[in-house]
């Protein structure tokens, strides 16, 4: 049953990515990946929205199985953060690929951290 | 180097990477044409970054964006020749640029 | 146009399924505690970030102009397997336990491995096809 709640959450999170990157990055001039950014912070919100209400007890297991395992963690991604800060790193651009992986962590670990906050 | 020239035309195909003819890559069936037709030569060279007719940028920094990277044919002979391969590209139907334009070639 | 959209999103939603699944099976198996490393998120990511190297230099060097490979094994398998928001909430959960050096341990060890092992994927892969 967990398995299918997993599974049916990450069959919408992951395309929803590959829509809000798109999405974003279309009104940005590609150089910085702002798309990747925003669903990362997004999707750090709402699982910390998740997990401070499963400690508070007020999320079932089910709820964070389907939006948390599942919609949260293949809406975000580590994987193409990591592939497009050494693709910036590669075309010479330091300074870029330092802020990408400065302001992803700290903005993503504050979403989180308010998320969590609001609900444990 | 100051060598003999002769003059030519060069063929310039812009392709997309995904662009397909009957399951194969569009790239791939137009060198097959030319090495068909006799034509002297034809590289295949791939693109990192641009924008086509549905100006929507493609690149293979960022994933979401990597789909529909420019690939160019670049082929060079005689005129006459080159001319002569033009109705085989025609029938493939293309969506991107073809362009010709003279060159000399160095001997 | 619009065909080639639905096809796109259908393969990234069936990859994204198979990679959250492997994710679950890794993280049943190392199974996170309140206060401890999290040792299972870790190790998804950084084999993830580590595939994605592989990946990225295999579809530019050996498969080019595979239209859905990218999209199912790159943004779908390998997006739906690493995550970044049980990184960032594993952080702020394990401040709030009180363990912050093993927070602070996680978030830059993290990084410290997973961003090299992207690079250390695409260089050895393209070193290798080169051969």
């Amino acid at each position: 049953m967990t398995v299918l709640l997993v599974a049916l959450g990450a069959a919408v999170g992951a395309p929803l990515r590959y829509l809000v990157d798109r999405a974003v990055q279309a009104r940005h001039d590609a150089v910085f990946p702002w798309g990747t950014f925003t669903v990362n912070v997004v999707g750090s919100f709402l699982l910390g929205l998740l997990t401070g209400g499963a400690l508070a007890g007020v999320v079932s297991g089910e709820v964070s199985a389907l939006v948390g395992t599942g919609f949260c963690g293949a809406l975000t991604t580590y994987s193409t953060f990591g592939y497009e800060t050494v693709k910036l790193v590669e075309a010479g651009a330091f300074g870029q690929a330092f802020a990408n992986v400065a302001v992803s962590v700290t903005t993503g670990v504050a979403a989180a951290a308010a998320g969590y906050a609001l609900t444990v | 180097m100051a060598g003999t020239t002769v003059n030519g035309l060069r063929l310039t195909v812009l392709v997309g990477e995904g662009d397909r003819w009957r399951h194969r890559p569009m790239y791939t069936e137009i060198v097959h044409r030319a090495h068909a037709a006799g034509l002297a030569g034809a590289s295949v060279l791939r693109g990192v970054e641009g924008f086509g007719t549905h100006s929507r940028i493609h690149t293979d920094r960022l994933l979401s964006l990597a789909e529909e990277l420019p690939m160019m044919v670049v082929i060079v002979d005689a005129e006459e020749r080159v001319r002569g391969f033009l109705p085989q590209l025609a029938e493939l139907s293309l969506e991107g640029l073809v362009m010709l334009d003279p060159v000399e070639v160095v001997r | 146009m619009v065909r080639r959209q639905w096809d796109v999103l259908a393969v990234i939603s069936a990859g994204g399924v198979l990679g959250a699944l492997a994710r679950y099976a890794v993280s049943r198996a190392l199974p996170p505690s309140p206060t401890g490393f999290p040792w299972g998120i870790f190790l998804v990511n950084v084999t993830g970030c580590m595939l994605i190297g592989v990946l990225m230099a295999l579809v530019a060097h050996v498969w080019p102009g595979r239209r859905l490979l990218r999209p199912f094994l790159g943004t779908g398998v390998l997006g739906g397997y690493t995550t970044f928001s049980a990184y960032t909430v594993d952080i702020v959960r394990l401040a709030d336990a009180g363990a912050a050096t093993v927070a602070a341990a996680y978030l830059v060890g993290t990084l410290l491995v997973a961003l090299p092992a992207v690079y250390g994927g695409m260089v050895v892969t393209r070193w290798l096809v080169r051969r």
